[in-house]
């Protein structure tokens, strides 16, 4: 699987209109709302609500993963959205938080889901790639930035 | 010990990918022409879920909740298994394991003696930085028999609907 498979240019947001944590879930689940793979969006916010009271998906180096797994989407939608700023996320080392790839899975494709999370851990270890998203002026940028870490 | 024959014991790795399932009709085709022993494995790959926990995305609720449903898919892929090679009139042992997945695999060959590890082809656009990707690597490298990767799904589906008719 590849994490460009999963971009949708309505869904990727530059940058974040929000500065606040669950207007930006919302913010995000907006865009992904608009690629149509949202079956049901309050049961989709629900989750991912339910899931960052477990613990936050503010994580290290600046990425947060707001995720759920729902069987309000259809397969697994994803959301990006670059905070250049830096925003506070409730993250784990306790530095702003720039890049957010949201993501819902419906529950037949849990196997995959775990990967695209993986994968995007992985790519956070690069600092080139959270250099260049943090730097990412626009959509076009996004999808590029992303594609070359695949490759 | 290890047979004379040239193949006496396919291991059919199942991995839930696309691919496994085509891999496994061609193990079966091919014990049926040979008479080989088959058994199909799958692994659910506990360790990258503790690596999300420890990289703390996951809380641990959701590292139980996951690896519960990954063990569910892990056992209907080898009931599926289990069903394609019975209508062929033929048993397949299976196990269902929790860990490293290319460990696990090579172990079994190991200890199975297998002489034949049969796995479905990766997505041709599988990234490198999936995991699929590592620990398919690591078996082609590290597995001590011959390993096939099986192309050609359509191909495979007639070979394996035709071969009651034979």
């Amino acid at each position: 699987m590849r994490l460009s498979t999963l971009l949708n240019r309505e869904a990727i947001i530059v940058p974040l209109q929000n500065f606040e944590k669950s207007a930006i879930i919302e913010e995000l689940l907006e865009a992904v709302s608009r690629t149509g793979r949202i079956i049901d969006r309050e049961k989709a916010l629900q989750a991912l609500t339910e899931r960052e009271n477990l613990g936050s998906t503010g994580l290290e180096k600046g990425l947060a993963i707001p995720h759920a797994r729902t069987n309000a989407v259809d397969g697994i939608v994803m959301a990006v959205g670059i905070a250049s700023e830096g925003i506070d996320f409730q993250s784990a080392d306790g530095e702003p938080t720039h890049l957010f790839f949201m993501l819902l899975a419906s529950e037949a494709v849990t196997s995959n889901y775990v990967q695209v999370l993986a994968m995007i851990a992985r790519l956070n270890l690069q600092s080139g790639f959270r250099r260049k998203m943090q730097e990412a002026q626009s959509v076009d940028e996004v999808i590029e930035i992303i594609r070359q870490a695949e490759e | 010990m290890q047979s004379d024959r040239l193949i006496s014991k396919i291991l059919l790795f199942a991995d839930g990918s696309e691919g496994c399932i085509s891999a496994a009709k061609y193990g079966i085709a091919l014990s049926k022409i040979t008479g080989a022993a088959l058994k199909a494995i799958y692994v659910v790959n506990t360790d990258l879920l503790k690596q999300l926990e420890r990289a703390r995305i996951f809380v641990k609720v959701e590292e139980i909740d996951y690896e519960r449903d990954l063990e569910e898919d892990g056992r209907n892929y080898l009931r599926q298994i289990t069903e394609m090679a019975a209508r062929q009139n033929l048993s397949v042992e299976t196990d269902l394991f929790k860990g490293s997945v290319h460990k696990i695999a090579i172990q079994q060959i190991e200890d199975w003696q297998a002489d034949l590890l049969i796995m479905g082809e990766l997505e041709p656009g599988l990234s490198r930085q999936d995991t699929f990707h590592d620990e398919t690597e690591l078996i082609f490298r590290k597995a001590r028999c011959s390993v096939l990767v099986v192309k050609d799904t359509e191909r495979i589906d007639q070979i394996y609907e035709n071969l009651n008719r034979e």
